[in-house]
C-alpha cells in the first residue's frame, strides 16, 4: 500500500514536472517578435548606423517597414532598437546583410565578427555590399515590396531567382577568409533597380575582410564557375553566335618550379546554340567561345594578381607544395608571379532545331 | 544470452556523445598541420587500452572489476579504486556543467543553466536508479531513434568541404608528437576514457564477448577523425581554431533547401544530449556501484539521489566556462590514471589469477 503511495505520488510529480518543462523558458509568443529579413549596416565616422526591414503583416496584405538607429557598435543599435520597439526583435531569421559600400572600404573585420559571435543570427546568412546610400536601396525594398521584403532572399537564393552572375557569399565565408593565408573572397553588390527592385552590379573583392576592388558580373560568372556554383543556364553572347551553357566542369593541374607557380586550368562547357549571326562554323564557335572567356579570365587574375587578392582560392591548389610557412607567404610571394594557363574546351551539345553549316 | 550487441550500442553512443563537442577543439589547439596523427595517436591508446582491459576482464570471468581488486586484498582495493571514484564524479560534475553551458550557449539562450543542469541529472539518476539492464534497453531504443538522424546530419556536414584544407599532411611537430604531453591533447583524452570502463563493471548475468568489443571501437575511428576534419576542411585552420565548439559551427553552415527546418544542427545537438545523459547514466551507475561496496549500509535509491544532489550543488557553484576548463585541466591525472593504470592492474591481477588457478588445479 505504501509502495503504491510513493509510486503515485512519484507519478503525479513528474507529469506536473512537465508541464515545467515545455523546452522553453521566457517564451515570446511569434506575435510579439518582428522578424527582419534584411539588415543594413552603415558607418559615418565612428559610429554605426543600422537599418532593418521588418515585414509587417496585416489582416489583407504584407508590406514592409524599415526601422534604424545609431550607435557605437551595432549590438548596442540592437538593443536601442529593442527598447523602442512593442516586439522584440528576433534575428533568427534575417537573411541578408548589406553593408554600405564605405563601411566595406573601412574594413567590415569588426561587424563579421560580432554576426559570429552572436547567437542569433545564422552564419549562413547572405552578405551584399549597396554600391550607392542605403537609404534609398531600402526604400525601395520596402515600397516595391509585395511579399514583405523577401526579394532581397529570392534574389540570392538558387531555387529562386537566381542567376550564375550573382554571387553567393555566406557571413561564414567572409570570415573564414578573414584570417586564411590563401583565399579571399567577393561579395556581390546592389543597388535598387530601375524597373526592377534589385539590380546587380557585380562583386566586390575583399581581401582580409577589406574591399580592394570591384568585379563586373561576367567576371563573377567566372567566379561562381571557380567555386564550383555552376553556370547552368547562362548565356553567352559572342559577335557570331549565341550560346547557352549546359553544363562546366574544371580541370586544375598546379606545378612549383624553384618558387614559380605556375597553373594550368582547363574549362570543359557544354553549349547549345541559340542564335547566329551570319552563318558561322562550329569550330568558329568554338574557338570564339575560348577567345572571350580566355580574355576575360586573363584580365580577371591580372587585376586580381596586382591586388595581391587570391579570391579564386587558387593558393589552396599549391597546399600540397608549400610547407604552412611558405603558404602564409602565398599572397606577397608567390601569388602575384603565377603563371596561368587557361583554356576553354568546347562541346556543342546540339544546335537547336535548326541545322548550322559543318 | 548473449548481450554484446547491448553493450557494444552502450559502448558507441557514450563515445559519440563525448566527441562532438569539446574534442576537435583540442586537437585542433594542440596541432597545426597534420592533427590526423593525434586522432590516430589517442585512438590507438584507446584500442589497446580497451583490448587490455577486457582480457585481464575476461581471465577472471565471473567476477567484476570490484571483486578482482578485493581479491588483492581490501586496503588495495579501497587506494586503488578511490582515484577512480573520484575520477567518476569529477566527471558527471564537469558533463553536467559543461553541457547545460553548450546548451545555453547553441540553443536555449534564455534558460537558465540550472534547470539545464536538473534536467539532466533528474533524468540519468532515474535511469541508473533502474540498474544495468534497463540501462542497456534504453540505450538500445537511444540508438534506434536517434542515430539516422545523427548519420543525416554527419553526412551533410561535407556540404562545404574544401578537401585542399586537407593539406598539408605533416610537419615536424606532428611527426614527432611533441603534442602529446601538452595541455589541449591531455585534455582531449577525455573523449576516449570513461566511456569504456563501465566493461569491467558489467555483471555476469549480463554475458558479452570481448573480442567483439574490440573489433567494434574500430567503429568510432571514423567518427573522431570526421569531428575534427570536418570544421578544418570547411573553415581551414586559421579560423577553425577561433571556435570553442568548431564542429557545431561547421554543422550550421550546412544550408540544406528541401529540408523544412533550417538549422540541422537542432537535431544533431538533441541527438548528441540524449547520448550524454546516457552516458551520465552509466557513469553514476558504475559511481553506485563502487559506493555500495564501500559503504554496505547505504541502501541504492537515497545514496543515489544524495550523489545527484551533491553533484547539483557543486555544479551550481561552478562560476563559468573558464572554471570548466580548469576543472577538466584538474581532472587529467585522474583521468589518465583512469585510461591507463585501471586497465594495466586489471590485465595483471587477472593474469595472476589465471596461473594461480592453473597450477591449483
Amino acid at each position: 500500500m505504501k509502495m503504491r503511495l510513493a509510486r503515485l505520488t512519484l507519478f503525479a510529480l513528474i507529469v506536473a514536472g512537465t508541464t515545467a518543462l515545455t523546452g522553453c523558458w521566457d517564451i515570446k509568443d511569434i506575435n510579439h517578435r518582428a522578424l527582419p529579413i534584411v539588415m543594413g549596416v552603415k558607418q559615418t565616422g565612428q559610429s554605426y548606423k543600422v537599418l532593418l526591414l521588418v515585414p509587417d503583416t496585416r489582416d489583407t496584405e504584407t508590406s514592409a517597414k524599415i526601422i534604424s538607429e545609431s550607435g557605437n557598435t551595432i549590438n548596442e543599435i540592437l538593443d536601442k532598437i529593442n527598447k523602442n520597439m512593442e516586439n522584440k526583435v528576433d534575428l533568427l531569421h534575417l537573411k541578408v546583410i548589406v553593408f554600405e559600400r564605405s563601411v566595406a572600404e573601412k574594413g567590415l573585420g569588426q561587424s563579421i565578427e560580432s554576426f559570429m559571435r552572436s547567437r542569433d543570427i545564422p552564419n549562413k546568412t547572405f552578405c551584399a555590399i549597396s554600391v550607392g546610400m542605403l537609404e534609398p536601396l531600402f526604400e525601395k525594398l520596402s515600397t516595391a515590396s509585395k511579399i514583405g521584403g523577401m526579394e532581397v532572399y529570392d534574389f540570392f537564393e538558387k531555387n529562386a531567382g537566381w542567376s550564375p552572375e550573382v554571387v553567393q557569399t555566406r557571413i561564414w565565408e567572409v570570415f573564414r577568409s578573414m584570417d586564411s593565408y590563401t583565399r579571399d573572397v567577393v561579395i556581390p553588390t546592389i543597388r535598387p533597380g530601375r524597373t526592377t527592385t534589385i539590380e546587380s552590379t557585380g562583386a566586390a573583392v575583399i581581401k582580409n575582410g577589406k574591399m580592394v576592388g570591384t568585379i563586373d558580373s561576367e567576371k563573377a560568372l567566372l567566379y561562381n564557375l571557380f567555386k564550383g556554383a555552376g553556370t547552368q543556364g547562362k548565356i553567352e553572347v559572342m559577335h557570331h553566335a549565341t550560346v547557352k551553357i549546359e553544363a562546366d566542369r574544371l580541370t586544375n593541374s598546379s606545378k612549383l618550379h624553384e618558387g614559380q607557380a605556375t597553373l594550368s586550368s582547363l574549362l570543359h562547357l557544354k553549349v547549345t546554340v541559340l542564335e547566329t549571326v551570319g552563318d558561322p562554323s562550329e569550330s568558329e564557335i568554338k574557338r570564339e567561345i575560348d577567345d572571350q572567356l580566355s580574355a576575360r579570365f586573363q584580365t580577371m587574375l591580372r587585376d586580381a594578381q596586382s591586388k595581391e587578392a587570391d579570391f579564386l582560392g587558387l593558393g589552396q591548389l599549391f597546399r600540397d607544395k608549400l610547407s604552412r610557412d611558405d603558404l602564409q607567404a602565398w599572397r606577397s610571394k608567390y601569388y602575384p608571379f603565377m603563371k596561368i594557363h587557361f583554356k576553354v574546351h568546347v562541346i556543342i551539345q546540339d544546335e537547336g532545331l535548326l541545322k548550322s553549316k559543318s | 544470452m548473449d548481450k554484446s550487441r547491448q553493450v557494444i550500442v552502450m559502448c558507441l553512443i557514450t563515445h559519440m556523445g563525448l566527441i562532438f563537442f569539446l574534442y576537435p577543439a583540442d586537437i585542433i589547439a594542440s596541432l597545426s598541420v597534420g592533427q590526423w596523427s593525434a586522432v590516430l595517436f589517442g585512438f590507438i591508446c584507446h584500442v589497446s587500452m580497451v583490448a587490455v582491459y577486457t582480457k585481464g576482464l575476461s581471465y577472471c570471468a565471473p567476477r567484476n572489476v570490484i571483486d578482482l581488486f578485493q581479491s588483492a586484498g581490501n586496503a588495495f582495493a579501497f587506494l586503488a579504486l578511490l582515484p577512480l571514484a573520484i575520477y567518476f564524479v569529477m566527471m558527471i560534475i564537469i558533463t553536467v556543467r559543461a553541457y547545460a553551458e553548450i546548451v545555453t550557449v547553441i540553443f536555449l539562450g534564455n534558460t537558465p543553466l540550472w534547470t539545464i543542469m536538473l534536467l539532466f541529472l533528474a533524468v540519468s539518476t532515474l535511469i541508473s536508479s533502474w540498474g544495468v539492464e534497463s540501462l542497456f534497453r534504453t540505450a538500445m531504443l537511444v540508438a534506434l531513434l536517434f542515430f539516422p538522424f545523427l548519420i543525416l546530419v554527419i553526412v551533410l556536414s561535407f556540404q562545404n568541404a574544401d578537401w585542399h584544407y586537407l593539406l598539408p599532411l605533416m610537419d615536424r611537430k606532428a611527426a614527432s608528437f611533441s603534442y602529446v604531453f601538452h595541455r589541449p591533447y591531455l585534455q582531449s583524452m577525455f573523449a576516449f576514457v570513461g566511456g569504456f570502463l563501465f566493461l569491467g563493471f558489467i555483471p555476469s548475468h549480463v554475458p558479452y564477448q570481448r573480442r567483439k568489443i574490440v573489433w567494434f571501437s574500430f567503429v568510432l575511428l571514423p567518427f573522431f577523425l570526421i569531428s575534427v576534419y570536418v570544421p578544418l576542411l570547411t573553415f581551414g585552420e586559421n579560423t577553425a581554431s577561433k571556435f570553442p565548439f568548431p564542429f557545431i559551427m561547421a554543422v550550421d553552415t550546412v544550408d540544406v533547401s528541401w529540408l523544412m527546418f533550417d538549422r540541422v544542427t537542432m537535431f544533431f545537438m538533441i541527438s548528441l544530449l540524449c547520448f550524454v545523459i546516457l552516458f551520465l547514466a552509466l557513469v553514476k551507475w558504475e559511481m553506485l556501484l563502487l559506493l555500495r561496496r564501500a559503504l554496505p549500509a547505504a541502501k541504492a535509491p537515497a545514496v543515489s539521489v544524495l550523489l545527484a544532489v551533491f553533484v547539483f550543488i557543486v555544479c551550481l557553484l561552478v562560476p563559468n566556462w573558464s572554471a570548466v576548463e580548469q576543472m577538466l585541466w584538474w581532472n587529467t591525472y585522474l583521468r589518465l590514471y583512469a585510461a591507463f593504470v585501471i586497465p594495466l592492474v586489471t590485465f595483471a591481477l587477472g593474469f595472476s589469477r589465471r596461473r594461480k588457478e592453473a597450477i591449483e588445479s
